[in-house]
């Protein structure tokens, strides 16, 4: 597992395309929403707790699909490259590899996110002479992005059992903006639920509450997995993420094991 | 070691039978595998390598029985397996890859991991080339890491699928002699449908059509099927009627056919010296028959 883990990272991370699609999204954001200023119209942004916090919220509305997309072709990676079945006669068994390989490329999926995160934090530390920034950078980075990182991970691992990779990345895209993006009084929606994957009830509930309290919002579909913003909501999306990741995880080593080469 | 093979059926999905109740002995050394594409030689290796279920059946290797998780993999710790299909990481250099699958296979010691990789890429002559992503590699050079791949944990039993196919006639030679030269106390499966390469390099077989034994013996027996069997026919006209004709030559005005049959094709047939092709086509004309 360790060796696979070590040899996806380096396989997934040296990939060409990861950084350009990463770097062509992060335009996008840079271009488009106050990454610069971490203004959002409030006056916040100022304090590095509260910059750390909208800059992972900037991030998180758009670099997850490309962590999702980018994933999608590796759990079938093998068989597509026909390197399994000398793989899977070797006595390292084929749950041990998917685990490493899941772990590996996850991670290495995450550098880019990191780079860019991080990179802002110390920004931020330069420009603002605040180097509580990298602490907060980091407290937000694990607490709020990491766990969705892993959920979308298991996601792009499970997902293209079902369907092919180039759908999955259809479907994932559909589901990102749908599940996470639009407002929830636009359609029935899982956005800004218990099982929303942007990381909101970490910064909101734990890390940056919100200065103002502007009440529930007008009611929608689902408001029940809406809980209000605290650290115990916070606490319970990262055990909700973890918890959908590990069966999600679960069903792939099920599948792993039942397969034949 | 010694690999017993009884009752081995493999039916896939879809109805598919590729193994029917094949059973088979198979003794230590260099052991051909001989077949039509689609005889079951993929399936059959596949199954040994433990890559597949079988549906019924048993396979003992080296008293380890296959159907059990830890027969399993006390067979894949002694076992080097070179499947038909070859696939590699195109991004990885040829060290790399090897280095992953020796990992993989159980060589955690890194001094000794890297010395032992060294010295099969010099095995294999891929030294020069160890450090080139495998992208760039031709099919023989593919061919030698796979090989190379197979031989890492200094395996006790060597799985090779198909491995010339696609080589050039010296790399063709040059691995047949790497296969005979490892054999000494080595069991190594050569599964292919070339049948000189079992020729050069194999004293016992197995001959497999439609999933079933059609033949298990020596190189010697199946040669002893085309005693009396073969004849040459030279004649300005068509291919004599009776018989399976092996080769072609033009000679002067006319051709000069090789054919395998029973009795003379024609009146002018002259009987000559059986080769392996040829107690194979005499088998198989035996079998279908």
């Amino acid at each position: 597992m360790i060796a696979t883990f070590r040899y996806a990272f380096g396989m997934q991370v040296r990939r060409r395309s990861l950084w350009i699609v990463y770097g062509l999204v992060f335009a996008v954001i840079a271009a488009r929403m106050p990454f610069w200023t971490l203004d959002m119209g409030y006056g916040e942004g100022q304090e590095s707790w509260q910059g750390m916090a909208t800059a992972a919220g900037l991030l998180t509305s758009l670099l997850p699909l490309v962590h999702g997309c980018m994933l999608a072709d590796r759990p079938v990676r093998d068989r597509v490259l026909r390197v399994a079945p000398i793989l899977d006669a070797t006595p390292t068994s084929r749950t041990a590899r998917q685990m490493g390989a899941y772990a590996g490329a996850c991670a290495a999926t995450a550098v880019p996110f990191a780079v860019v995160y991080f990179g802002r934090a110390l920004l931020f530390v330069v420009m603002e002479g605040q180097p509580s920034a990298i602490g907060w950078a980091v407290l937000n980075f694990l607490g709020s992005i990491v766990p969705g990182l892993v959920f979308l991970g298991a996601l792009a691992f499970a997902g293209p059992l079902l369907v092919p990779p180039m759908v999955f990345r259809v479907l994932f895209v559909a589901y990102w903006f749908w599940g996470n993006l639009i407002p929830k009084t636009m359609m029935p929606t899982i956005s800004d639920t218990i099982f929303d994957a942007t990381g909101d009830y970490v910064r909101y509930g734990l890390l940056a509450p919100p200065t103002v309290d502007y009440g529930p919002g007008p009611p929608a579909m689902f408001d029940f997995l809406r809980p209000a913003y605290s650290p115990g909501t916070a606490v319970l999306w990262i055990g909700v993420m973890i918890a959908l990741s590990a069966v999600m995880l679960f069903l792939l080593c099920l599948h792993a094991s039942r397969s034949e080469s | 070691m010694r690999i017993d093979v009884s009752g081995l059926t493999k039916i896939y999905k879809g109805g598919v039978r590729a193994l029917d109740d094949l059973t088979l002995e198979i003794p230590t050394g260099m052991y051909g595998l001989l077949g039509s594409n689609g005889a079951g030689k993929t399936t059959f290796m596949r199954t040994l390598a433990g890559l597949l279920k079988p549906t019924s059946g048993r396979v003992v290797i080296g008293g380890h029985d296959l159907a059990t998780a830890d027969g399993r993999l006390a067979v894949q710790r002694t076992l080097g397996y070179l499947p038909q299909d070859l696939g590699v990481y195109p991004d990885l250099t040829a060290r790399r890859f090897l280095d992953y699958i020796a990992l993989l296979k159980g060589l955690h010691e890194r001094s000794a991991r890297r010395r032992r990789i060294s010295e099969l890429l010099e095995v294999v002559a891929l030294s020069e080339a160890a450090d080139r992503k495998l992208k760039g590699f031709s099919g023989g050079m593919l061919r030698r890491v796979g090989i190379a791949q197979a031989l890492l944990a200094d395996p006790r039993l060597l799985v090779v699928d198909e491995p010339t196919t696609g080589l050039d006639p010296e790399e063709r030679i040059r691995f047949r002699m790497l296969l005979s030269t490892l054999a000494g106390d080595r069991t190594v499966l050569l599964s292919t449908h070339i049948v000189d390469d079992v020729a050069q390099t194999c004293r016992s077989l197995a001959l497999l059509a439609k999933g079933r034994l059609a033949f298990g013996g020596t190189v010697s027996e199946l040669l002893a099927r085309a005693d009396g069997r073969v004849w040459t026919v030279t004649t300005p006209g068509a291919a004599p009627p009776a018989g399976r004709v092996v080769s072609v030559l033009p000679e002067g005005v006319g051709m000069r056919y090789r054919v395998v049959a029973a009795t003379p094709p024609a009146p002018d047939a002259l009987p000559a010296e059986p080769t392996l092709e040829d107690g194979y086509l005499a088998l198989m004309d035996d079998t279908t028959r």
